[in-house]
């Protein structure tokens, strides 16, 4: 499967190296020839130096027969032309990278369509919209919503009080409010275990759940943390991601913005609303930040572009007794030591932006997918398509690889939390959880042709 | 180089015009045959010899019209037609003295509303009817319509449009200034059609019914009658009137959008917003004062506070009542109000309700930002912020307002006139108001002043209407320097 990448940036390279793995063959292309040396010394894959919006540098990459194209440099007006271009040449499908709300909106969507644009997304608003999420569920350090907002994947960390603490899986079903509450991995020691029946769960776990829509709200209590209410928020940062992040949640908490470039600063005060402050200052200035009231806040968003910078303000922020602090951290390297030193949410557009995009590569087949912090396994919802072994054999007969687990099954309006004796049926909806080497497995046993 | 001769051709298209808007109290005085024909005529022909003779002049090599010269042909031209528009009043020696003349004829152009005419009624239909026509002549910019309806005068109208009506927003409904002044016209033109017609149908005689109709949309306020709109006792009447002089006080382009169906602009306007919600908390306000002198039904109470309140802060200056008489609080609620004004963009006079907007908004951003001094805090009106240069003008506008009001207190008082009568009388020229406290209440006239007072008042009137600076600007040193 061909794959035509535009653009070696931060989304570009994570994506050609995370594709890399499974074996596509991509071609990435952009103007600088340094990131383009540093790919392919990395990376098994074909180099093109040029301009994406150049026919000829789009035949050399063979556009016309490639599954998918994808426009992701940072400029938008490149993306829109270069994804335009590749469709009329032959690309099957198109997705452009792009900074602008306005162009996606519902409305807008046949007409990028007609265009031949396929789908639009722009990370810093997937960022954001997961922001907001993370904001208004505090209590949790992840949290995902699949088939259309009716089940949730969320993320904590287990407290010493919570009644989690020293259960065994296999005795959860004893209690009725944990009926449709499914353990799909438990972090412990940064090591990635998909839990048995025999796990038991300790102080300190990291677990992700999946639940129904309605159980979702009684899961905060099994975190065993006291809770506090948050409404008074500090953004670190001026790029795009704060400004969208600022928008968002403006309409219900008291915000205060601080960036360090006048300019944006003002074009950012323009758009948002006169209730939410925007102060121009430097982050590194915890005194500046303290006189801004810091201290007060009862949570801290550091968006600023340096990781350092974020885990840093965040870790002085806690120590002034802020509530909650969220940092955004892009290196992977850093998320176990800034959650070990006390970030309590971490947030990385190049994963974010990476999940949206990874379904439409997965074959077709795979509706939704979710990579998770501190762990390589995903998330990833598939359908049952055709009569074979998963329909005729009880789960528990199964050939299913130890590293994957099924989370939840979606029937109709139904929603199932599979036991061993469970058997699936035609146009079920799976939700399961796999670390990377079964990927290929449970890819074989849900492909059709 | 000032080119002189391309203004004085503009100022002969004017008075042309002049001429023609003369021609609706011909045909009055025609009618009623009081005897006015001679003098209206006589100024018709006048009218028409100076238009022509002006409009003939070229200059040898012309230019464009440049700032300065946009600046002097307001002026001037305003100037011009105050001088002209005495005329009628002055030949049929309706009023004998020609301060008395210039006084009435720049408060009509003006739309200020303030008079010298101790009987009303006494005077010809003819002439009454020139005396409503200047207020609507006034009403809207009339340079602007000269350069719209004359294009062969191949100036550009932008300069005048800024000179005429400097206002804090642009609210250009077309592209092209020209289209914009059509447009904004035909409004007017349209809104006087239907409020001639109401009061016509509501029962006042046709002579009646125009000159109020005139004088309403352009929120002037000169009236037929020496009770005022008290004259016209029917609630029906007074309804409509306050309806009328409610739509004078509105942007002119919001009402367009209106009309061309996009009503929405109107509404999530916050100017529009705030100025209705003035005039119903006002209204509310000053009716439980009136309630309790208790002469008042509660009916009669809301609709007289309603009127009184309207026509002062839309600035039209009609009176159905003596709010001096109600209480000395009250009265200072009234003397507030010549301080407001409506909307920008509308016919209203006064400081208007955007500059008030902004004056607050930005002193509470001071205030703010003494918590946080490196806080970003752009003052946003309709959640766009407005560049800070328009701010800064504004707020120099609101000091140089008061800067001239005390001078001109100053100059009443050192003359003799008591301290109340002074500020209602500065006040209510400048805001273009027309009644105001003291001796120059609602139910008073300015007759009683010297001739100089009168004088000097009309010249606040026009510095008030041209707000401020377009005059202003004439008598700095720099306006007169080549460069």
């Amino acid at each position: 499967m061909r794959i035509v990448i535009a653009g070696a940036g931060d989304i570009g390279s994570h994506l050609a190296q995370l594709m890399t793995y499974e074996d596509k063959d991509i071609v990435l292309i952009d103007n600088d020839p340094e990131v383009l040396d540093l790919a392919s010394s990395k990376l098994d894959i074909l180099t093109i130096e040029g301009d994406a919006t150049s026919l000829e540098k789009l035949k050399e990459a063979n556009t016309a027969n490639a599954r998918l194209f994808l426009a992701v440099t940072t400029s938008e007006q490149t993306n829109i032309i270069s994804a335009i271009l590749a469709k009329k040449m032959g690309a099957k499908l198109c997705i452009a990278r792009v900074g602008n709300e306005e162009y996606l909106t519902e409305q807008n969507h046949s007409f990028f369509k007609q265009l031949g644009i396929d789908t639009l997304i722009c990370p810093d608003k997937l960022a954001a919209d997961e922001i907001n999420r993370l904001v208004h569920n505090f209590q949790f350090s992840d949290i995902s919503t699949f088939d259309q907002d009716k089940i949730s994947l969320i993320g904590f960390t287990i407290g010493p009080g919570s009644r989690l603490c020293n259960m065994a899986l296999r005795n959860m079903s004893e209690h009725p409010d944990l009926e449709m509450v499914r353990i799909v991995a438990v972090i412990r020691d940064h090591q990635t275990i998909i839990p048995n029946g025999n796990t038991v769960l300790r102080n300190n776990d990291h677990v992700y759940i999946i639940t129904d829509k309605e159980h979702c709200k009684s899961i905060d209590q099994l975190t065993g943390e006291a809770k506090q209410n948050v409404k008074s928020i500090m953004i670190l940062g001026d790029s795009p991601l704060a400004f969208l992040t600022a928008k968002v949640l403006e309409k219900e908490y008291q915000v205060h913005i601080i960036g360090s470039d006048g300019e944006k600063c003002r074009k950012m005060a323009d758009k948002l609303d006169s209730s939410t402050m925007v102060v121009k200052g430097s982050y590194r200035n915890i005194d500046f930040l303290e006189s801004e009231g810091l201290a007060q806040k009862d949570m801290l968003i550091a968006l600023t572009g340096n990781s350092e910078t974020n885990i840093i303000s965040c870790l002085s922020a806690k120590n002034r007794g802020v509530y909650k602090t969220l940092a955004q951290v892009e290196n992977k390297e850093y998320t176990f030591i800034s959650q070990d030193i006390g970030v309590d949410t971490l947030i990385n557009t190049k994963l974010i932006a990476a999940s949206e995009i990874f379904r439409y590569i997965r074959k077709g087949q795979v509706e939704a997918i979710k990579t998770l912090h501190g762990t390589d396994a995903e998330l990833m919802q598939y359908v049952v398509r055709v009569e074979n072994q998963l329909t005729k054999k009880p789960i528990k007969d199964i050939k299913f690889p130890e590293t994957a687990i099924i989370g939840i099954v979606i029937r109709g309006d139904e929603f199932i939390i599979p036991t061993g004796d469970c058997r699936l049926k035609l146009e079920d909806k799976v939700l399961l959880f796999a670390l990377p080497d079964a990927i290929k497995k449970i890819e074989k046993l849900f492909t059709y042709k | 180089m000032i080119q002189y001769k391309v203004i004085g051709r503009v100022i002969g298209y004017l008075i042309l015009l002049l001429a023609v808007l003369l021609v609706p109290s011909i045909g009055f005085s025609i009618w009623y045959a009081e005897g006015d024909l001679r003098p209206l005529l006589l100024s018709f022909f006048l009218f028409i010899i100076t238009g022509v003779g002006l409009s003939l002049m070229r200059e040898k090599k012309e230019a464009g019209v440049k700032k300065r010269e946009g600046y002097l042909i307001v002026a001037f031209g305003w100037i011009a037609m105050g001088l002209f528009g005495s005329l009628p009043y002055w030949l049929s020696q309706s009023i004998p003295h020609f301060h008395d003349a210039l006084f009435e004829s720049i408060s009509g152009l003006t739309t200020t509303g303030a008079t010298i005419l101790e009987d009303i009624e006494s005077v010809s239909k003819g002439i009454l009817t020139w005396r409503s026509t200047t207020q609507w002549i006034g009403g809207m910019g009339i340079i602007v319509l000269t350069v719209a309806l004359f294009p062969l005068l191949g100036i550009g109208g932008i300069e005048l449009f800024v000179a005429e009506a400097p206002g804090p927003t642009s609210d250009k409904v077309h592209p092209r200034i020209k289209e914009t002044a059509k447009r904004l016209w035909l409004v007017y033109v349209g809104l006087t059609l239907v409020v001639i017609l109401l009061y016509w149908w509501e029962g006042m005689t046709f002579f009646d019914a125009f000159n109020h109709g005139l004088t309403t949309i352009s929120s002037g306020g000169f009236s037929t009658k020496n009770q005022s709109m008290a004259f016209f006792t029917s609630p029906l009447i007074q309804y409509t009137c306050i309806v009328f002089m409610f739509l004078s006080g509105v942007n002119f382009s919001l009402t367009y959008y209106s009309l061309v169906g996009k009503p929405k602009r109107m509404f999530s306007n916050e100017e529009f917003k705030i100025y209705f919600l003035i005039v119903l908390f006002l209204s509310i306000y000053v009716s439980i004062g009136v309630l309790y002198t208790g002469k008042y039904s509660y009916e009669e109470a809301f609709r007289t506070s309603l009127f009184q309140v309207l026509s002062l802060i839309t600035t039209t200056g009609y009176v159905t009542d003596n709010y001096t008489e109600w209480s000395a609080g009250l009265s200072f609620v009234f003397f507030l109000l010549l301080f407001s004004g409506g909307s920008a963009g509308s016919t209203s006079g006064g400081i208007k309700i955007i500059r008030h907007i902004v004056f607050f908004k930005h002193s509470l951003q001071e205030f703010k930002r003494l918590l946080h001094p490196q806080a970003i805090l752009p003052l946003k009106i309709n959640k766009t912020s407005v560049n800070p240069k328009i701010v800064h003008r504004i707020i120099t506008f609101l000091l140089v307002y008061l800067f001239i009001l005390f001078v001109g207190v100053l100059v009443l008082s050192i003359n003799g006139i008591d301290l109340q009568t002074s500020m209602g009388a500065v006040a209510t020229s400048l805001g273009n108001v027309g009644p105001a406290i003291g001796q120059v209440g609602p139910m008073d006239n300015f007759a009683w002043l010297s001739p100089g007072i009168k004088i000097f008042l009309a010249f606040l009137m026009l510095i008030g209407r041209l707000e401020l600076f377009t005059i202003l600007i004439i008598f700095t040193p720099y306006f007169w320097k080549n460069s």
